[in-house]
């Protein structure tokens, strides 16, 4: 299956967007972020804390709407998904 | 009953605030506000703008709803500012009718507000000492992993 993940802002900087992974069945989303994020170790630390644990800050979308990091641990993804991870906004 | 409209838009391009001034005005329309976000001269030499753009718009459209409904607005024009932009250009324009100012003054400062809480843009400034995200107003996420 295909699953886009997008970043934005330093995280997009660091690890590059519109990346078209193919995960496995049963991939957690949270796995997935990490799995693409370790290609870059400062990317992989802007967005995950010392336990591997998403920082706070760090605001979650699937298929454009916002997810608790606490569901990202436990949420299987699916073909056709659009994943996010970004920064807080900043707009206006 | 009025003729209520409601336009967003996120582009690269400016915008002619005087015709949107014009387009704003319905039958009933006693009062228009125009809020406009100019990138400030803090020592910068040019701001970039980043959307995501599909859901920006999308929550834009529902703020927009949103500030209609609540302060009984006849129309509201949204316009975000992309890519990258001088100081003193305008980033964000914001154009609301109503029928009283008490209306389209709080219309006004409701939408800007909501945006300025959630709606995925970010700012970067490009400085002679180096480059910075701004960091934003809300600086809350979805929160720690279990």
């Amino acid at each position: 299956m295909t699953v886009k993940v997008r970043f934005f802002a330093r995280f997009r900087e660091l690890l590059g967007t519109d990346i078209l992974a193919e995960p496995e069945s049963g991939t957690v989303f949270a796995s997935l972020v990490k799995d693409i994020a370790k290609k870059n170790r400062e990317g992989y630390d802007a967005i995950f804390d010392g336990n591997g644990n998403f920082r706070e800050f760090v605001i979650l979308m699937l298929n454009g709407k916002r997810l608790e990091a606490s569901d990202a641990v436990t949420l299987t993804v699916t073909d056709g998904d659009e994943i996010a991870v970004f920064p807080p906004v900043a707009g206006g | 009953m009025k003729n209520r409209g409601i336009m967003i838009a996120i582009q690269h391009e400016d915008v002619d605030i005087g015709r949107l001034i014009n387009d704003a005005k319905r039958a009933g329309t006693g009062a228009v506000v125009v809020f406009d976000g100019v990138v400030r001269d803090d020592d910068i030499r040019e701001m970039e703008l980043e959307a995501y753009e599909e859901v920006a718009r999308r929550e834009l459209e529902k703020i927009a709803e949103d500030a209609t409904r609540l302060h009984d607005l006849f129309h509201v024009d949204i316009v975000h500012r992309i890519g990258r932009l001088s100081v003193g250009e305008n980033i964000l324009i914001i154009v609301v009718s109503a029928g009283h100012r008490p209306e389209a003054y709080a219309g006004s400062r409701y939408i800007i507000e909501e945006i300025k809480k959630g709606v995925p843009v970010w700012k970067k400034e490009l400085r002679r000492e180096g480059d910075r995200w701004v960091p934003g107003e809300h600086p809350h996420g979805s929160g720690k992993s279990k």
